[in-house]
């Protein structure tokens, strides 16, 4: 007969997630716990934490029109090159799905996640050759006949240049892995009744890869707004982004309340926006996913 | 006239040969059977002609036009995938109207047709359905509904009944050869079961290894095996190797010829079409008796004892093991249905056959 | 037509994603005092002077250290987790997984800069210094493996047909049996995966280790950070190949086990 097993059968096998589990919330959880609660204390340059409870620290982030800039510039980069990541994303996650397995294909895929895995402080470095005054770019140009200063350096352009670069791998992989779960036979049903490649495309294939353009979109969104590297390198010390900005509250100016404050602005904004995206694309795959 | 021509189309996967070398006529309104072992190339055929493989040589033609390098959205065939492929993200009535709305007719139009074409597979009721809400069967009526809204010019199914069970596969075959013939649709219907492609189809093909092993009516081909891969797929129990002779000194009931069978006993033949070298006797378990006493007239006759019995409903099955070294396989009708009392294992009997029971077909 | 399109964008796009590395290599061997183009000849120097530069070549025993410790770290507590989560029969598991997951999710900055506060504050409680040691960065960066060997061990776990390990025991294998010649062997590609993705990504942190280093204890990523803030000769350039290289190799070595694609 069927019943309930007692609770104590029911706890079974819990025993080893524990140490994993003490592990994250001592590592993670209660670093973020303390790191909310600082970020309404007070800062005082002697003692630097003056405890109390106040939202000063989230009010002076947004009254002041710099750090303003600073999360719309970094919301605005990341929207464009999250965009601009999926729209070349897309072909060449589909392209690699669909070409044929071997090892020609294992290669090809190779060249996305040897990249993804390199790091974020080299792939930074081998764009600053290129973007730089005397880079590489600059001296094909000049063969070209075009010559004078690039200014890519320590411009948005360049920042948005190199931050897709280092970000596609991330899209490419993701929305490869949805692309390889839906069947051919959805592509050759859709051709045999009169689609057309692109209608295909639009019609069936793209609307079920919508749970993975999530994904990936939610990925690069995250990875970008929380970029470090490259606005430091390739955007130089007048150009501003959030990750650079916690950083420097925290550890230069020593002003750790505000700087968590920040970090929970730049964590809330992440989340936000991501969740925002989520529910929004969830209301139209609802119906037929579940 | 929307007949089918395959011309000498063949399709290689480097090395691999898919399918070698098919010369096909499918006749206007006809259904025609592909059958055959796994992996003989049906599945590659269909696709060829539904435009979703490139042909490595030769040539297809619908009503006279070479269709060879249309994309399959300009072919106007209907196709029915193996595992349906509806798209999940539309409902029933959406995966119906998807192929009407590729053809920019209006939605009035749309709308009628789509009704029509679920009423006709009997899912009405299910019109705002999505796919992973539907039993097989209801998908499978769908990917049909899908395919024939269109009003194609030939129709292509890939296995479509074998993901469902015996009974409703057993509904569903009539129910798409009554469609067929009721639309009088040019059909290619792949299945790897004989008693499928025989209760359906005007013309059944039998691929072996990438070519037509044998064509025709399924009666004829059921009846006529012309190989022993053929008579072998058809369900022929006895495959017996061996070679012709002429033998003019018969028994007293007349002249015959004689086959020499590779295990021994020379066996009486009556009426068969004389085959030079070796060959070898299909032969029907249903032809094979078992007796207990004489053999009757010019029979041939194999004593043995019954090695394997197994059951069938309607028909038992005996293998015997003969003391010639030939296991012949036997059916009989069972007892309950007027047949003989069960024999025991180890039972002694005499397999007998009439000397113009069997086909003699070639080797290979 | 349609093929030739798709090629065309790929080979556009991973061109993109790659030949920035090609060019890295390639300068490398430049002889430019800065890094340039186009090259005014080549030599090996800058091999010999990024080896001769204490926070290259400490960088990269540092980091090499922390990432072998934060995996082992990251393997011993997650292969149990991963086989209880997946195997259990206790509540909450899909909370605890979550939890588990969550710090691949957490952005590293702030991730970091919650850790650094937070030693920051425990040594000012009881007088233990963490931030800038090295057990401090081996708990982070243990945060970083831990998510890779969850998910892929747990991947691993649901992906394999249970009734195989049945099929062992009924036909006699004791339950230490089944575990050892049915159970690792069959996990092994996600353990082999989970290790590789939790060492690597260990390696190439440098959002998260930017808080946590010291003086004299700098990772290797961070040491090119800091090289690069006043300087920009081809020395960043051996740097860089001499790190493609070994993630390079890691990556061929193991792609030859597990597909290491399906890892996202
Ligand atoms: N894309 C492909 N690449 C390489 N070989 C293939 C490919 N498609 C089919 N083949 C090979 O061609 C042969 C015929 O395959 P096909 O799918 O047509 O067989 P089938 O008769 O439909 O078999 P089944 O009854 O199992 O569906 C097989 O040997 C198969 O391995
Ligand atoms: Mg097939």
């Amino acid at each position: 007969m069927p019943s309930s097993p007692p609770p104590a059968a029911r706890l079974r096998g819990s025993g080893p997630v524990l140490p994993a589990v003490l592990f994250v919330l001592a590592g993670m959880i209660a670093p973020l716990a303390l790191m909310l609660r600082t970020s309404f204390d007070r800062f005082d340059p002697e003692t630097l934490i003056v405890s109390a409870l106040t939202l000063d620290n989230y009010l002076r982030f947004f009254e002041t029109p710099f750090f303003r800039e600073v999360l719309g510039r970094t919301i605005a980069i990341s929207a464009l090159s999250t965009a601009i990541c999926l729209i070349l994303g897309l072909p060449v996650a589909y392209y690699l799905a669909r070409f044929p397995t071997g090892a020609a294909k294992s290669r090809l895929l190779m060249l996305i996640l040897v990249p993804l895995l390199i790091g974020n402080a080299v792939r930074t470095s081998a764009w600053m050759l290129i973007l730089n005054d005397h880079g590489v770019l600059a001296a094909g140009l000049a063969r070209l006949g075009i010559s004078g200063p690039l200014g890519l350096m320590y411009s948005a352009s360049g920042v948005m240049i190199a931050l897709v670069s280092v970000l596609l791998p991330f899209m490419i992989i993701t929305l490869n892995s949805v692309f390889e779960g839906i069947e051919t036979t959805l592509e050759e049903a859709a051709g045999s009744l009169g689609a057309s490649h692109l209608t295909t495309m639009r019609r069936v294939v793209l609307p079920l890869t919508l749970p993975g353009v999530l994904a990936g979109c939610v990925l690069c969104f995250t990875l970008s707004m929380n970029a470090y590297a490259t606005p430091v390198l390739i955007g130089g010390p007048k150009f501003h982004m959030m990750a650079p900005t916690v950083y420097q509250q925290i550890t230069e100016a020593m002003n750790w309340p505000f700087g968590s404050a920040l970090a929970f602005v730049l964590m809330g904004m992440t989340l936000g926006l991501t969740v925002g995206l989520t529910l929004a694309v969830q209301r139209r795959y609802r119906r037929w996913m579940a | 006239m929307s007949d089918v021509v395959l011309d000498r189309v063949a399709k290689h996967y480097g090395a691999t040969v898919a399918v070698e070398s098919m010369s096909l006529r499918i006749g206007s309104g006809e259904l025609v059977a592909l059958l055959g072992p796994s992996g003989c190339g049906k599945t590659t055929t269909l696709r060829m002609v539904g435009g979703f493989v490139p042909l490595s040589s030769g040539l297809i033609t619908v009503g006279g036009r070479d269709v060879s390098a249309l994309p399959p959205s300009r072919r106007n065939m209907g196709f029915v995938f193996q595992n349906y492929a509806l798209f999940p993200h539309m409902t029933v009535a959406q995966n119906v109207a998807f192929g009407l709305e590729m053809r920019k007719l209006g939605r009035a139009e749309i709308e009628t047709r789509v009704t029509g074409a679920l009423e006709r597979v009997r899912l009405g009721a299910f019109r705002d359905r999505y796919p992973r809400q539907l039993s097989g069967g209801q998908q499978q009526r769908v990917a049909l509904a899908r395919a024939l809204v269109v009003e194609p010019d030939v129709l292509l199914l890939d296995e479509p009944l074998s993901n469902l069970d015996a009974s409703l596969r057993q509904e569903m075959k009539i129910e798409i050869r009554q469609l067929q013939q009721a639309l009088g649709l040019t059909t290619i219907f792949v299945t790897h079961d004989q008693d499928e492609a025989m209760s359906t189809a005007d013309r059944m093909v039998l691929m072996h290894r990438g070519r037509v092993e044998q064509a025709g009516p399924p009666a004829e081909v059921y009846s006529r095996p012309r190989s022993a891969f053929a008579a072998g797929f058809l369900g022929v129990a006895n495959l017996v190797p061996g070679r012709m002779t002429r033998m003019d000194t018969g028994s007293d009931t007349g002249r015959g010829d004689g086959f020499v069978t590779r295990a021994g006993p020379v066996l009486r033949l009556r009426g068969h079409r004389s085959i030079q070298g070796d060959c070898v006797l299909a032969l029907r378990g249903e032809e094979v008796t078992l007796r207990t006493g004489q053999p009757a007239g010019d029979e041939n006759a194999l004593s043995g004892r019954v090695a394997l019995a197994t059951f069938h409903g309607v028909a038992i099955e005996y293998h015997v093991e003969t003391e010639a070294g030939l296991r012949l396989v036997a059916r009989v009708p069972a007892p309950g249905v007027g047949g003989p009392e069960v024999m025991a294992h180890g039972a002694e009997v005499l397999a007998c056959w009439a000397p113009d029971a069997g086909v003699l077909v070639a080797e290979t | 037509m349609i093929r030739f399109t798709y090629a065309a964008i790929a080979t556009i796009v991973i061109g993109f994603i790659v030949l920035p590395l090609v060019l890295i290599v390639w300068m490398s061997f430049f002889s430019n005092p800065i890094l340039s183009f186009p090259p005014e000849g080549y030599t090996l120097d800058w091999y010999r002077r990024a080896w001769s530069m204490s926070d290259f070549r400490g960088g990269f025993f540092t980091s090499l250290q922390i990432s072998l410790c934060a995996t082992v770290l990251a393997l011993v507590l997650g292969i149990p987790a991963s086989m209880a989560l997946v195997r259990g029969s206790f509540p909450g598991r899909d909370t605890i997984t979550t939890l588990l997951m969550a710090p691949m999710l957490v952005p590293a900055i702030v991730g970091g800069s919650a850790l650094f506060v937070f030693y920051l504050e425990v040594e000012l409680l009881s007088g233990v210094q963490v931030a800038g040691r090295l057990a401090g960065l081996i708990i982070a960066h243990g945060l970083i493996a831990l998510p890779w060997v969850v998910k892929l061990v747990t991947t691993a776990l649901t992906g394999m047909n249970q009734s195989v390990e049945e099929a062992a025991a009924s036909l006699g294998a004791p339950a230490r049996v089944v575990f050892l010649r049915i159970t690792v062997p069959m996990i092994w590609p996600g353990v082999v995966a989970g290790g590789l993705f939790a060492f690597v990504n260990s390696f190439i942190d440098l959002e998260k280790s930017l808080f946590l280093v010291g003086p004299g204890r700098t990772t290797l990523q961070i040491a090119l950070i800091n090289y690069l803030e006043w300087n920009f000769d081809p020395t960043i350039g051996a740097v860089a190949t001499a790190q493609i290289t070994f993630v390079t190799l890691l990556l061929l070595v193991t792609s030859r086990y597990v597909k290491l694609h399906r890892a996202f």
